[in-house]
């Protein structure tokens, strides 16, 4: 069991994990990997029978402020920091948590304990002013928009207040008006509360010896069991989220933190092993030292959905019923998709080309109006809208079509949108005045390339019969179903 | 000004094309039996076609419809706060495009693939975000309705669409058939330029 530290709050120093209901998925997570003996930032939360209590009387309980000092002074000595004052400022994170999630809870508060005073500390430490700078306006801006929800009011300098404060805002969002629906809709009782987790934040950029990265446990992509990642030395985890900085693989860690790359595939090894489950790891490495941020089921690709599936059977780490449940008929359908048989079409130069939008292959007549879109279609034609861009008024020419090509516009443009909800292949941004010219032409879109090609090419649609694991799966499939 | 039924169907029509009286009349906030008799009146002057009880603007009236805001909505363009709330609007545009984006597609290992929906964590994350983001826009809604409560549907309707997402509904995010929050927002987005005679970017 973590240590208490009053009434209210805990100390997770490593101990059993308590129960989630007392401290939320979060810290319960937190805990279950110091139980596991991973190296985790400092942690001590405040319970939810602490919001429970606020929620009954309208105010935190009297002894609260004492017990948080008392959970600062805990992280103090774990961490040999100073908060809110010293050479070596101790920064914490500050998140809500209850037993189970919901939406309209408070955002994490990052980087809370600068001030003027640890600004200049943490700038010296680091030999970096523009990142102690930055650090300063970050949690600037996230105390403004979290805490005070964007209305005018101070952030304080007192590292203390502003802990007080924020822990307050995470109470105050257990009745917000998204976390008030979410629990009316799925008959969850409005007394739980939410938990508080406050965490020492490590930095990943004090010298040459620090760095951060992810790690997962499987490549996302296409599923090879090898461990995949980037790091990215003398960085924080934004530096690597931005894009300004390109990451190297991980394999570059063994120049300057050997110990610290086998400690993380160590920890890779192990939360695979408790999570039966590909893993995506964030970690951060303070002068030498590992230490884990988060570990969750990776987000992956299709094709790594059903190959991580088929494996972890064959690996006797699932049963097959697991593996027909990480695998969903979205997936399956994707994984079937027709493609182009040849996506470089013979290295001939397409007619245009741009922006990925939205995958898939889509063949036909190039069109330049919607209403033209629809009324081909509507007499059986296949057609490819093409527009400068597009807007509301273009949906029935986008439904129409067999894919949608644009000339401006990116990712997120309208069409781009419009196109991925209507399951269509799309190329955006190819150029002004790229695609008039093709007005009349039969081409063949590469949604998944960003390709336009010239003519009908040939397309083929993947099978059991040339993937194994693909055969294997939907053996099992069938087998259930049978079941059933 | 009082701005005339005539060209309310019509714009109406500029932003929902396809619609019926009903769609058209709710959206530009007049009674139906106005809207149908405006639309019947547009469609006897040539102005807007008819196929099976909807709507859409015939080619030559975009063009005198395009030339007719300015006319109308002066006063709103000279209504510092409500192009103040425009202005705020463009910029969480931004915020929003991104968050679709990052709804319909996920980023796997610095790769993006469209989200097959098969992590529910992520898409709890992506609906929160938008819900926070509703909250911040809201405000600036209020200050649009403020300036042409006509525009107060959007505001009612991207609510509505956000509360169904939240509660699992999960096609009332970005659905292009249906009402969905996309669709409310870029209905909002299209009526919004056509007010102040900007042009889209992209």
């Amino acid at each position: 069991m973590a240590t208490p530290l009053g009434k209210w709050t805990l100390a997770l120093d490593g101990g059993a994990a308590p129960e989630r209901s007392l401290i939320g998925g979060k810290a319960w997570s937190l805990a279950r990997m110091r139980e596991l003996d991973l190296p985790v930032p400092p942690a001590f939360v405040v319970t939810t029978q602490a919001c429970t209590e606020f929620l009954k009387s309208g105010s935190e309980p009297p002894e609260l402020a004492a017990e948080l000092a008392a959970g600062i002074a805990w992280l103090e000595a774990q961490t040999g920091r100073s908060f809110g004052h010293g050479s070596k400022p101790l920064l914490v994170s500050v998140r809500s948590g209850a037993s189970i999630s919901m939406p309209g809870m408070m955002d994490t508060v990052l980087n809370l304990g600068i001030n003027a005073a640890t600004e200049a500390a943490l700038a010296a430490e680091c030999g970096d002013a523009a990142f102690a700078r930055d650090t300063h306006r970050r949690f600037e801006e996230l105390y403004r928009s979290i805490v005070l929800r964007g209305d005018p009011g101070e952030v304080p300098e007192a590292a203390p207040s502003q802990l007080q404060a924020a822990v307050r805002a995470v109470f105050d969002s257990w009745n917000s008006r998204r976390a008030k629906r979410y629990r009316q809709h799925n008959n969850i009782p409005d007394d739980l509360g939410t938990a508080v987790t406050v965490q020492a934040m490590v930095f990943g950029n004090l010298d040459a010896n620090s760095g951060t990265g992810v790690l997962f446990t499987r490549n996302p992509l296409d599923g090879t069991p090898e461990p995949y990642g980037e790091y990215l030395a003398r960085a924080q985890g934004e530096d690597v989220v931005s894009g300004k900085f390109t990451p190297k693989p991980l394999e570059e860690m063994r120049k300057t933190v050997p110990q610290a790359l086998e400690a993380l595939l160590a920890a890779a090894r192990t939360l695979e092993h408790e999570h039966r489950d590909v893993q995506d790891i964030e970690f951060t490495v303070q002068q030498s030292k590992l230490w884990l941020l988060q570990s969750r089921a990776a987000k992956r690709a299709a094709p790594a959905a059903l190959r991580i599936a088929v494996d972890l059977v064959n690996e006797e780490r699932i049963d097959k019923a697991t593996a027909l449940s990480r695998v969903t008929p979205e997936q399956l359908a994707s994984l079937t998709n027709p493609c182009l048989e040849d996506p470089d079409n013979g290295g001939k130069p397409p007619l245009a080309a741009g922006e990925s939008a939205c995958p898939g292959v889509g063949i036909g007549m190039v069109v330049t109006d919607s209403d033209e879109a629809e009324k081909r279609a509507a007499a059986g034609e296949h057609v490819v809208l093409a527009r400068p861009t597009t807007s509301p008024e273009d949906l029935h020419g986008m439904i129409a079509a067999k894919a949608i090509i644009t000339e401006q516009g990116g990712s997120t443009s309208h069409a781009a949108v419009v196109s991925r909800s209507l399951g269509r292949p799309c190329v955006v941004g190819c150029g002004d005045g790229s695609l008039t010219a093709l007005k009349g032409r039969v081409v063949t879109v590469c949604g998944a390339t960003g390709r336009i090609h010239d003519g009908p090419l040939p397309v083929m649609r993947p099978s059991e019969v040339n993937d194994f694991r693909l055969a294997q799966f939907m053996e099992w499939k069938r087998v259930a179903e049978q079941k059933n | 000004m009082q701005i005339p039924d005539a060209h309310l169907v019509l714009h109406g029509l500029a932003i929902k094309k396809h619609a019926d009286a009903a769609a058209v009349g709710k959206l530009v906030g007049l009674p139906i039996e106005r809207a149908s008799k405006a639309l019947a009146d547009a469609v006897k002057r040539g102005r807007a076609n008819e196929a099976q009880g909807r709507f859409i603007l015939a080619p030559m009236a975009r063009m005198a419809l395009d030339g007719e805001y300015s006319k109308y909505y002066s006063d709103l363009r000279g209504n510092a706060d409500f192009v103040a709330a425009y202005e705020g609007f463009e910029r969480i545009n931004v915020e929003l495009k991104q968050l679709i984006t990052d709804w319909q597609t996920i980023d796997v290992a610095g790769k993006r693939v469209p989200n097959d929906h098969s992590n529910a964590a992520h898409d709890e994350k992506v609906i929160s975000r938008i819900g926070d983001m509703h909250e911040r826009a809201d405000k600036l809604f209020a200050r649009l309705a403020a300036g042409l409560p006509r525009l107060q549907i959007y505001r009612d309707h991207l609510l509505q669409a956000l509360e169904k997402a939240e509660d699992g509904a999960i096609e009332w995010i970005s659905d292009a058939r249906i009402d969905s929050y996309h669709t409310v927002w870029f209905e909002l987005h299209e009526e919004l330029l056509r007010l102040m005679g900007r042009t889209r970017v992209e």
